[in-house]
């Protein structure tokens, strides 16, 4: 496959569910970079949606430009990643310390925190980032495989097989996050590196999708809708059937198979520009 | 006044008030939380107010009676703290102004001035590194090595394809005709991704891609947790599995 001539379907939903007054999710897409990045703001603290709007905002104003020049500073290399996702895992520090700051000067956003999980798509390779439990999966084939670990409580005692799935999704303590970003000065990211293949689709969701819905349940829709739009719609509709515990959002992405369209796209670029 | 959120897998049943006399839980219906399930005694355990805090008592019930999960005959509780009685939780909320009385069907929205367990928050850097040793003090315990490193390698058993052996380090795996494919085929009208081999937490599971591979000669429903000696067939290759701990 040709890196340049990839075409992706995208849309988004963000819903505040059936429980919560406002919605303290917040995503952004910037299509011209296949960047894709979600933010779940912290309850309980004050003003999640003020920190999830601001990681998103600086994730995707650090990117700005041709993806590296827009960066004040080149990140540490890590040698493992290629620099699409040393740059990723870059900008959500830079948020980090952007949202921290905003929190130690704003006595009623003190101690305000989100989560972030940001996705960037160059040529058939994928750059993943994230910290907390905002998560990102990947459809391929028929098969849902989750692409980020939580960083949560419930999913270190998964891990350290203290607990199995299905305890952990009973478990009281879900919404315990052992890593969010704002919260300290500074934050460790997880960043990954996948390569993708025509006619896969990416999810990143909040977690109001995922302890609402089962993964079965998520992938029967993955699997059914003809379209990312319906896709994105009956998963935030199917969270809210199931209670609605807190606000959903998803970011669908489908990488299209359809050969014939990535080669008009190539030429006829406003044809594959905005499919949202 | 202190309020009891009663829920049960998320969602919330019932919001009771303590005013004045001892609150029971219990699979009888004269408690005052009566819930109907086999995992609950009779006469479970009571929540009361003594010189104005709260204590809760496990009344010798079957399965216990939990709180913050650590089992408790006694405890004090505090705003926050969650009661595990079966599977249902009592969550404790005193901050809760004097409402109307709650419709128990209804989950009422949760309002900033009322900090909800459900609602995520992360811990402080103190009391994360005392549950984070916790946790690895009891995977000691219990006899598990935390963070276990295991090795899976898929071995070539007959076919065309580019390596004699392969180690599965990353989280997915793809054996087709595809250059970015980790185990490459070989030949014409090969699939660019015949199968896949997904790792997780407990293990790694083959998944289908444009063919459908057996597994011990079998052919593959949903994605399968593979087992050590597994043989995996597709496109005419076939490969041993075989994971060490």
């Amino acid at each position: 496959m040709n890196a340049k001539q990839i075409h992706l379907d995208v849309a988004a939903c963000s819903d505040k569910g059936r429980v919560r007054p406002i919605n303290e999710d917040s995503y952004r897409i910037s299509l011209d970079r296949n960047l894709f990045v979600l933010s779940d703001g912290l309850g309980g603290a004050a003003k999640g949606e003020v920190a999830s709007a601001m990681a998103v905002e600086a994730v995707v104003n650090s990117l700005r430009g041709n993806g590296a020049a827009g960066c004040a500073e080149k990140p540490a290399s890590c040698s493992e990643f290629s620099d699409e996702t040393n740059f990723l895992v870059h900008a959500i520090e830079l948020a980090n310390r952007h949202i921290h700051e905003h929190g130690m000067r704003d006595p009623g956003c003190r101690g305000m925190g989100s989560t972030i999980v940001a996705a960037r798509i160059c040529g058939s390779r994928l750059s993943l980032a994230h910290v907390g439990d905002s998560r990102a999966y990947l459809f391929r084939a028929d098969t849902l495989q989750q692409l980020t670990s939580d960083h949560s409580l419930v999913a270190e005692q998964v891990r350290r097989g203290l607990m199995n799935h299905q305890q952990a999704a009973a478990s009281e303590l879900q919404s315990v996050l052992t890593r969010a970003l704002g919260t300290e000065d500074s934050v460790s990211v997880d960043a990954d590196e996948i390569e993708l293949f025509p006619g896969d689709s990416l999810l990143l969701c909040s977690d109001g999708l995922t302890r609402m819905v089962p993964e079965s349940e998520i992938a029967g829709i993955m699997a059914e809708a003809p379209a990312v739009r319906i896709a994105a719609e009956r998963l935030v509709e199917r969270a809210n059937e199931h209670g609605g515990q807190d606000n959903i959002t998803v970011v669908v992405i489908r990488l299209s198979n359809n050969k014939f369209r990535s080669w008009v796209a190539k030429f006829v670029p406003w044809y594959g520009a905005n499919l949202v | 006044m202190p309020l009891l959120i009663v829920k049960f897998e998320g969602s919330v049943l019932q919001k009771v008030a303590i005013n004045g006399g001892p609150i029971t839980i219990g699979r009888g219906p004269d408690n005052s939380i009566a819930i109907d399930n086999l995992a609950i005694s009779n006469h479970h355990a009571e929540i009361k107010s003594e010189q104005g805090r709260l204590v809760v008592e496990d009344l010798n019930s079957l399965n216990g009676t939990f709180v913050n999960n650590q089992r408790v005959k006694r405890s004090a509780l505090k705003h926050g703290d969650v009661v595990l009685i079966g599977k249902h939780s009592i969550e404790i909320d005193e901050l809760a102004r004097s409402e109307s009385p709650v419709n128990p069907h209804r989950p009422s929205g949760g309002g900033k001035a009322t900090p909800r367990v459900d609602e995520t928050f992360i811990l402080d850097t103190e009391k994360r590194r005392q549950m984070m040793q916790e946790i690895a003090a009891s995977g000691e315990r219990s006899q598990i090595a935390p963070a276990r490193v295991r090795v899976a390698t898929l071995v070539r058993v007959k076919g065309q394809i580019d390596k004699a052996e392969y180690q599965l380090t990353g989280k997915l795996t793809v054996i087709g005709k595809s250059e970015m494919a980790t185990i490459r085929l070989r030949g014409w009208f090969k699939p660019k991704m015949a199968a896949q081999i997904n790792r997780r937490d407990d293990g790694y599971y083959l998944g289908r891609g444009d063919k459908v591979p057996t597994i011990n000669g079998s052919p593959l429903g949903a994605p399968t947790l593979l087992s050590d000696g597994d043989l995996i067939e597709v496109c005419g290759v076939q490969l041993r599995f075989s994971i060490k701990e």
